[in-house]
């Protein structure tokens, strides 16, 4: 591996997450934009790399060159990259990328996603896009149906009630509730949870996170100017993607995300940082099955015993590490291809203690960000 | 999400069950792959699963994707040691469970963009008919 240089996260910015029926796909991605370049003191990136899912939905792609000259940057160099949910994590990589093989100094990168301008079948349709369309997708299978198929098999496997699945819902909607950007800023109960309407037996509604329109950058800059542009800036010390199949029949194991495991393990090398060192996390809980395979995939809960750890007060604001202290997926809600952005910033929030809901601050955090049924995944170590 | 010429493009291994096994470390998968995932060796072969196997999870869909009907039931089903995943039909949702025994058999999907209506495998309970 050749990194010519560190490579710093220097500003960020993001919108407030939701049904943002009052923001085109253009103005969320300004907003966040404006605000990551408001903090490096207007100084004008060279690239501006894009992570979207599903703007096919209100057909507009070519989204690099859009959003460009809509925020004042024509002439610069940029693209788009699409890895499903995990589209932002990935576009991350490619942003990271460019400035650590020293081609660029200064990148934008941008997570953005406008979900809630069509009604919400063709949205979970365009969701489902993400599983397999030849073998999963013709059977009419929702991306909740195919999270609810390994959430039995775990439930089943590992002997977890229903009450012990529900524990993640409360403690997120606690988060969430005190981060201004959150989509659903709502406590909720585990009586609420787990009487919520079924969705796909065995998932309920407060199982799933909630479909959300958003936009979120980082601002890249290499280790010349990180001092020069920012006094807290934070180091990218490790990152690494992996992939698994997109079909969830042939996985290794059911109860396992692969590349959770493998992008984290070698994300944690390459930062030449203990797992026990991390002090906030911001993981990818798009159903609460997801977030308990990533806990244990990631190797912060031996298998199947996430649900206990939660039960014993773990995870929570001022453990270590803390968990999704933006309210994840759950609260915070999932725009998407903007998801994996969202996390980076609100680590980087969280380590330089300027996040605006709760904050712990801490030296060390991680963000792992899953496209697809965990199919691709990036996990990015931060450092202040 | 359908097209009249995909659906006749794979239409043998909608209705016949393919897996792909590496002949070189054994591992074999469905959906079928051109090559190993595991090993990358493309020397695989193709071969046909068993059509009777067991319910291994399940979901009852109460909002499936646009152009489908709830409920609708969608298993991971274990043929020998492949998993494949169908819709299980002639089965109350309140009578389906894991281990449940089931067989496969050709029934329609639903309407593809162009108007067709294919045929893919689906999967019924085996128990119940006795």
């Amino acid at each position: 591996m050749i990194i010519m240089t560190k490579v710093y996260v220097a500003g960020v910015g993001m919108t407030k997450v939701g049904r943002r029926i009052d923001r085109s796909l253009r103005d969320l991605a300004a907003e966040a934009i404006f605000k990551a370049i408001d903090e490096v003191g207007n100084e004008k990136p060279e690239a501006i790399i894009i992570g979207n899912m599903l703007s096919s939905l209100i057909e507009q792609e070519n989204l690099a060159s859009l959003i460009a000259d809509h925020v004042g940057l024509r002439g610069i160099s940029g693209f788009k990259v699409e890895g499903a949910c995990g589209s932002g994590g990935a576009a991350f990589l490619a942003g990271y990328s460019l400035i650590a093989s020293g081609l660029f100094k200064r990148v934008l990168v941008v997570g953005v996603e406008k979900l809630n301008e069509r009604p919400t079948p063709d949205t979970s349709r365009g969701l489902a896009w993400a599983a397999d369309a030849d073998y999963e997708l013709i059977y009419g299978v929702s991306f909740a149906g195919l999270n609810a198929l390994i959430m039995r098999y775990y439930m089943e496997k590992y002997n977890i009630s229903r009450e012990e699945m529900g524990l993640w819902a409360v403690l997120m909607h606690e988060n969430g509730y005190h981060n201004p950007y959150a989509h659903l800023r709502k406590k909720v109960t585990l009586e609420e949870v787990i009487n919520s309407p079924i969705i796909a037996d065995p998932i309920r509604l407060y199982d799933a996170c909630p479909i959300s329109d958003g936009a979120a950058a980082v601002y890249l800059v290499n280790e010349e100017l990180a001092k020069k542009l920012s006094d807290t800036p934070i180091l990218v010390a490790g990152i690494s993607n992996a992939l698994d199949s997109t079909d969830i029949t042939s996985r290794y194991a059911l109860d396992e995300l692969y590349a959770s495991k493998l992008s984290a393990k070698k994300a944690l090398e390459m930062a030449k940082i203990e797992l026990k060192d991390v002090d906030v996390a911001e993981i990818h809980d798009a159903y609460s099955i997801i977030a308990m395979l990533s806990i244990e995939s990631i190797g912060l809960a031996p298998k199947g015993k996430a649900p206990k750890l939660l039960a014993e007060g773990r995870f929570k604001p001022g453990d270590k590490p803390s968990l999704n202290l933006s309210g994840g997926l759950k609260s915070r809600g999932h725009p998407v291809g903007a998801t994996g952005i969202y996390q980076i910033a609100e680590v980087v929030m969280q380590l330089r203690g300027d996040f605006p809901g709760f904050n712990v601050g801490g030296e060390v955090g991680l963000a792992q960000n899953i496209g697809g049924v965990g199919s691709n995944i990036t996990t990015v170590i931060l450092r202040r | 999400m359908t097209t009249i010429q995909r659906i006749w493009r794979f239409k043998d291994r909608l209705i016949k069950l393919t897996a792909s096994k590496c002949k070189d470390c054994g591992f074999t998968t469905y959906p079928p792959k051109s090559a190993c995932p595991k090993c990358g060796s493309k020397n695989v072969e193709i071969l046909q699963l068993p059509r009777r196997g067991k319910v291994v999870s399940y979901t009852i869909l109460n909002v499936p994707i646009k152009g489908f009907d709830a409920p609708l039931i969608i298993a991971l089903i274990k043929l020998n040691d492949v998993m494949v995943m169908s819709e299980i039909i002639n089965v109350d949702p309140k009578d389906i469970r894991v281990g449940m025994e089931v067989e496969a058999t050709i029934a329609p999907s639903a309407r593809t963009l162009d108007g067709a209506i294919p045929y893919v495998v689906k999967f019924k309970p085996i128990t119940l008919r006795k």
